[in-house]
């Protein structure tokens, strides 16, 4: 009793030291520490653009459901009201307000701006050329509209900053003044939000906020009844996604709790009992938290909500002790008989898990530490901890109930057998069958957001005329304003790429800022007051210009020559979004990171920026390859664990007869699931296989219980129940996760509950000795 | 300035129409008599002469082309001196080529609302749409058959900033002069010489 009290103590002093260690640890959600330490430089930033940067302040809206001129009306009216919130930073909607502040950015900075600014466009010749063309200009149609302008802008600096900032593709269609589909079917505006698109809480108040207005708004337009506003963007996913985790998990977990403490309840009879069975879990997850927050300084979101399913059997450890302990026998012996079993049942899940310790992600290596640690410390307090606890004579009156059709099928598993094997040979004819690609190659397949919110976007983004994004130039400088001027050098590269037609379009930080040293250079390229008259006087002549109608011009000059050089910070929304989304601090760098549009030879693209030590980054090629080692590495992982499994049974059993007898139903298992899995040419997909190696940790428990079996032996018998009893948990709970629509939870939860379930029967009609059972 | 196949189409002219001729004689002369009458027009071809004033300018520019029509929304301009300019008005869709940055723009009315109100009243009154023509603009129609003018004052605000009124002046089917007033005091006055095919 007294080395009781003592590994109690022990026990609650290593609970206390987790817990304090859990509650301080930096808990991380972003899918970035997610990827390979050894990932490159291009695409750790490119992560983090596509998750946090500046395109994810963008909210997309469609209004339809109405003719045209009343979705007009309802997107004028919303723009305004949004406009009004200052979590909006840029409401845009196609009317003139939505432009107005880039119009005027350009117009008072053409100077500092403009390409067209260089010392030989203000020679006399140069002038009068300009004004000669400007007359040609005063004849045409749009006459009236130039007669506006031209005082203070004869050499059209305007027109040269606007073709540098000009968008690729022909933009959003305009009808009755806002931006429309191409069929005017739907009224789009583009809202920029403060909150980047990672703020969940901003996100979500953002789009409660939309979505109430664009509700008044209906109720007061006429014609507007059955309209209807759709939402998308990088901030309405994420708030999609936590609600539809959140309602799933929530759901589902309460569900799965619920049974399975009814299933417990009903077996123990003792709610005791039941609270004494979580005891090994609760304390695996504590300390594998502790111990993973110590060794990596941080634990992923990810590593808590899988390493919890991936310890999910520890619970059927306390199980295995509860339902087979009797009247005449106590906790402590019964454990001290089912150990071997038990040791060897936990070492092979442990040994399945520990080749993740090797994985070049983070989040592998985490969820194997975590697993380790957690089943490790979950079978030490089922041997050390649970035993003294367990009151005298406990008797787990239900379990034999719940075993019955087992003990049925046991009796005639002769035929069950047969039925079994024929079983295993469709599903390997369908695996044989098996047409189409083996792996999902569509990383969007994995993700939770719903396939018609993701085609929304797709549609309202083309749309908008937002290009398709899959192509950029990526470098990294020491500063900003060397980044800058090499943008401005790589501008010349790019347009003899265009040139040849090896790219359609480019887009460069330089061409919304210049950098300091080009905005001086203009500056110093604009002629003092005086000088300039002199020349526009001489350029006048035999031009029916009035006198003085160019005085705006060499006041407007003249302010340019002293203004301030442009930052960031003046840049108008529409334009500090696009800079920041072509040029960013990562660490100590700055990277730009241009998109290239129909690029059509991207090899040769990819040469000749690389002799300019430019990257050529292929977006669609990254995500192709981090898939691709996604899968690799969970191929690799269930081979080695699987392959470290075998040996071990074969050390524990010290016999390859009896290694195989316990393998063979559990391969069959793993062959029935996947042909279940990938039924109908469906394809494999990460969490399928992550799925197998958790039956195989779980299974090889079962089989090992079969395969120790002594028929008739009335200490065995008391093993059925337990191992069903623990089984039925596990497929109810992880059955459970399988009805949920997020691919993760659906596709473990399924691959596990049918893979343990027919685990569990495979090792009945397959392990358990010829001889039959004398009943 | 009348045109051999004007001629031609006379003579047939007045054996084909006779009994419509004999009905517009006598019915009074109003918009919508004009706007009947043009809706029988289904091509035109013209040349013109354009002077413009500028408020930049000491001295009004002179410019001349070729306009033409077809029934129902098809609206030419080139203008061949001094610089070659197209603009076609086709249905909804806006053409614009040549002038000084040769380039060729099309665009969609929509898209560009204050250009379709300069030619849009046009294409209105050629094409006899009293709907369209009511709808952009305030139209304030006087004189006789013979010396009739039409005054239109755009309804839209975005419009109003290019162009003030357009008086377009005519004699029976003819137009023979537009004069468009510019809020910047800029005035274009055209003056065109049709040669008119009527609908069989």
């Amino acid at each position: 009793m007294r080395t009781n009290r003592w590994t109690l103590l022990l026990w609650v002093l290593l609970l206390l030291i987790g817990l304090v260690v859990d509650a301080s640890s930096d808990y991380r959600t972003k899918m970035s520490n997610f990827l390979p330490h050894s990932a490159p430089l291009a695409q750790r930033v490119l992560e983090r653009q596509v998750n946090g940067g500046a395109a994810s302040h963008l909210l997309l809206l469609s209004i339809h459901g109405a003719p045209t001129p009343v979705l007009a009306t309802l997107s004028q009216d919303l723009a305004q009201t949004l406009r009004k919130n200052h979590h909006f930073v840029d409401v845009m909607n196609g009317d003139t307000q939505s432009t107005a502040p880039l119009q005027q950015f350009v117009w008072k900075n053409r100077y500092l701006l403009s390409p067209n600014v260089t010392p030989s466009q203000f020679t006399v010749a140069a002038l009068h050329s300009a004004l000669q063309h400007d007359v040609g200009l005063l004849a045409t149609n749009l006459g009236p509209v130039l007669s506006q302008s031209l005082p203070a802008d004869p050499t059209n600096a305007v027109m040269g900053v606007m073709t540098n900032l000009r968008v690729p593709g022909t933009g959003p269609a305009v009808q009755h003044g806002v931006w429309t589909s191409a069929n005017g079917d739907a009224a789009i505006l583009l809202v920029h939000t403060n909150a980047s698109g990672f703020d969940l809480d901003a996100q979500q108040r953002d789009i409660h906020f939309i979505q109430t207005n664009f509700d008044k708004i209906r109720s007061k337009t006429v014609g507007a009844q059955s309209t209807e506003i759709g939402l998308t963007g990088p901030g309405v996913f994420g708030v999609q996604t936590r609600d539809i985790i959140e309602h799933d998990v929530t759901l589902l977990s309460t569900l799965a709790i619920l049974g399975v403490v009814l299933l417990l309840l009903y077996a123990y009879r003792s709610p005791r009992m039941l609270l004494l069975g979580l005891l090994p879990i609760i304390s695996g997850a504590i300390i594998a938290i502790a111990v993973v927050s110590l060794h990596f300084g941080f634990v992923l979101g990810i590593t808590l909500g899988f390493g919890i399913t991936l310890i999910g059997e520890a619970l059927d450890y306390a199980t295995y002790l509860f339902t087979q302990t009797s009247r005449r026998e106590d906790a402590n012996d019964t454990l001290k008989r089912i150990w071997p079993t038990l040791r060897l049942g936990a070492l092979t899940s442990i040994v399945g898990f520990s080749a993740m310790l090797a994985s070049n992600f983070a989040g592998f290596a985490q969820l194997g530490l975590f697993s380790i640690v957690g089943l490790v410390t979950s079978v030490l307090v089922t041997r050390y901890v649970l035993p003294p606890l367990v009151p005298h004579q406990f008797y787990a009156v239900g379990a034999g109930n719940i075993a019955r059709p087992m003990g049925w099928l046991i009796r005639h598993r002769r035929p069950a057998r047969v039925v079994f094997l024929l079983a295993v040979a469709a599903a390997v004819s369908i695996l044989l069958m098996h047409r189409g690609p083996t792996w999902d190659k569509n990383l969007m397949n994995l993700s939770p957001i719903p396939p018609t919110a993701q085609a929304l976007n797709v549609k309202l983004s083309k749309e908008l005329g937002i290009p398709n994004e899959q192509y950029f130039a990526v470098f990294s400088t020491d500063s900003a304003q060397q980044a800058l001027q090499e943008s401005e050098h790589l501008g010349s590269l790019m347009k003899r790429l265009k040139t040849r037609g090896q790219i359609s379009a480019f887009d460069l930080p330089s061409n919304v800022l210049p950098s300091n040293a080009t905005q001086k250079a203009r500056q110093s390229a604009l002629p003092t007051t005086t000088v300039l008259q002199s020349r526009l006087h001489q350029a006048l002549v035999g031009l029916p210009f009035r006198s003085g109608v160019f005085a705006p011009f060499l006041k407007d000059v003249a302010a340019a020559r002293a203004a301030p050089l442009l930052t960031p910070a003046d840049l108008p929304p529409a334009l500090a979004l696009r800079f920041d989304s072509m040029l960013l601090r990562y660490e100590s760098h700055w990277v730009v990171i241009a998109p290239l549009m129909g690029v059509s030879t991207p090899a040769l693209v990819k040469q000749t920026l690389s002799a300019h030590k430019i990257d050529l980054v292929d977006l669609q090629q990254q995500s192709n390859v981090l898939l691709a080692t996604f899968q690799h590495e969970a191929v690799m992982l269930a081979v080695v664990g699987s392959t470290a499994i075998l040996i071990l049974l074969w050390i524990g059993l010290r016999s390859i007869r009896r290694t195989i007898k316990v393998a063979v139903p559990l391969a069959m298992a793993v062959v029935l699931t996947a042909a279940v899995m990938t039924f109908d040419d469906a394809p494999l997909n990460i969490f399928i296989v992550m799925g197998f190696v958790l039956t195989v940790a779980t299974g090889s428990n079962y089989c090992l219980f079969f395969e120790r079996a002594v028929p008739g032996d009335p200490l065995w018998e008391r093993a059925i129940p337990a191992i069903v009893l623990a089984n039925l948990c596990t497929v109810g709970a992880y059955g459970l996760m399988g009805f949920s629509d997020i691919p993760v939870l659906h596709d473990i939860g399924m691959t596990v509950a049918l893979g343990t379930f027919l685990s569990l029967i495979g090792g009945a009609v397959m392990s358990l000795p010829r001889a039959s059972v004398q009943a | 300035m009348i045109s051999g196949v004007e001629k031609r189409l006379g003579i047939l002219g007045l054996l084909l129409l006779a009994p419509w001729q004999a009905w517009a004689q006598t019915a009074p002369w109003d918009l919508q008599t004009l706007l009947q009458q043009m809706a029988e027009v289904q091509s035109v071809s013209a040349s013109f002469t354009q002077t413009q004033t500028s408020p930049l300018l000491s001295k009004p520019l002179a410019s001349s082309g070729v306009l033409s029509y077809k029934a129902p929304a098809y609206l030419c301009k080139v203008t061949l001196a001094p610089i070659h300019e197209t603009f076609i008005l086709d249905h909804q869709q806006i053409t614009v080529s040549g002038g000084p940055h040769d380039q060729t723009r099309v665009f969609n009315v929509s898209d560009a609302p204050q250009i379709n109100g300069l030619v849009g009243g046009v294409q209105a009154v050629l094409s006899g749409n009293a709907g369209t023509l009511k709808q952009l603009y305030i139209a304030k129609f006087d004189g006789p058959r013979s010396a009739w003018e039409l005054k239109l004052v755009p309804r839209s605000e975005s419009v109003k900033k290019l162009v003030q009124s357009m008086t377009i002046y005519g004699n029976g089917r003819h137009m023979t002069q537009m004069k468009t007033v510019s809020p910047d005091g800029s005035v274009t006055d055209m003056q065109i010489s049709e040669t008119i095919t009527l609908a069989h």
